[in-house]
């Protein structure tokens, strides 16, 4: 499974064509055909490329609406966005 | 514009142009759902589906009230709707509640329906966390619409047979919470 850095996956923020991706927890989640990332962004509040294990701690929701979507590899090393 | 009234949410530290753009999402969600709610009410029929019209109906006219209540407290403080109809509908904070590929299947329409009341759920509270002590007046609107969709998600899963009944159908008016921003 393909590693990303967190430089790496800042790169997959849904711009000139790039699919959206976002890492939770050390994996890393195609959420390019979610109807709630359109525009790259969620709730006005997450953007894509980014790592979302802090933040999740706040949303209004759990992983579990990450499950359904494509895992594409993993975060480099354990490495995380603290 | 409200000047004053955005500059104190600010002075509180809310982010109002982030809580406009929650604003806006939210205001699409109750549109577009409304509209969605309208096309699975009409096909809510037999014995199953007339059951279930009654509610869908109430949580579709509520849905539209805070539509309308949210719309005013966005020009307040000093955000807008799109111009365009399809962009509104394309930056919603919940996703499409449309009819099932079925659409006789009266089990897949209550899950998108009470699917699309957890989602405004959320989003409430989400709201409500951020203005809570800081925006009052967002905070009291917000505080209004989430009681109306914790109703609307009690009724649908109740009939999704979750658990037990704690709640009834409206009496009288709807929007009991809302109805004081309808004014």
């Amino acid at each position: 499974m393909r590693e990303f850095t967190l430089q790496e996956l800042a790169r997959f923020d849904a711009r000139d064509g790039r699919p959206a991706y976002v890492a939770y927890n050390g994996r890393v989640y195609d959420v390019s055909e979610s109807f709630l990332w359109r525009g790259a962004r969620h709730q006005a509040m997450h953007r894509a490329g980014e790592d979302l294990t802090e933040a999740m701690r706040l949303a209004p929701h759990g992983p579990e609406f990450l499950e359904g979507f494509p895992i594409v590899g993993v975060i480099k090393g354990g490495e995380r966005d603290a | 514009m409200a000047k004053v009234a955005r500059e104190m949410v600010e002075r509180a530290g809310v982010d109002v142009d982030t809580l406009l753009e929650l604003l806006v999402k939210n205001a699409a969600a109750e549109l577009t759902t409304y509209y969605y709610y309208t096309i699975l009410r009409a096909n809510l029929i037999g014995l199953q589906g007339e059951s279930l019209k009654e509610i869908a109906e109430v949580a579709r006219v509520e849905d539209r009230n805070h539509f309308e209540v949210l719309v005013p407290r966005i020009y307040e403080l000093g955000g807008r709707l799109p111009g365009d109809m399809v962009e509104f509908h394309n930056l919603s904070a919940c996703p499409p509640a449309r009819l099932p590929e079925d659409p006789t299947d009266v089990m897949a329409i209550l899950k998108v329906l009470v699917e699309a009341e957890r989602c405004a759920v959320r989003g409430y509270t989400q709201i409500c966390d951020m203005t809570a002590g800081k925006d009052h007046r967002t905070y009291d609107l917000a505080l209004a619409i989430l009681n109306e969709e914790i109703e609307h998600e009690s009724w649908f899963s109740e009939f999704l047979g979750e658990g037990p009944s704690g709640h009834f159908m409206r009496r009288g008016e709807t929007s009991p919470f809302v109805s004081k921003f309808l004014r």
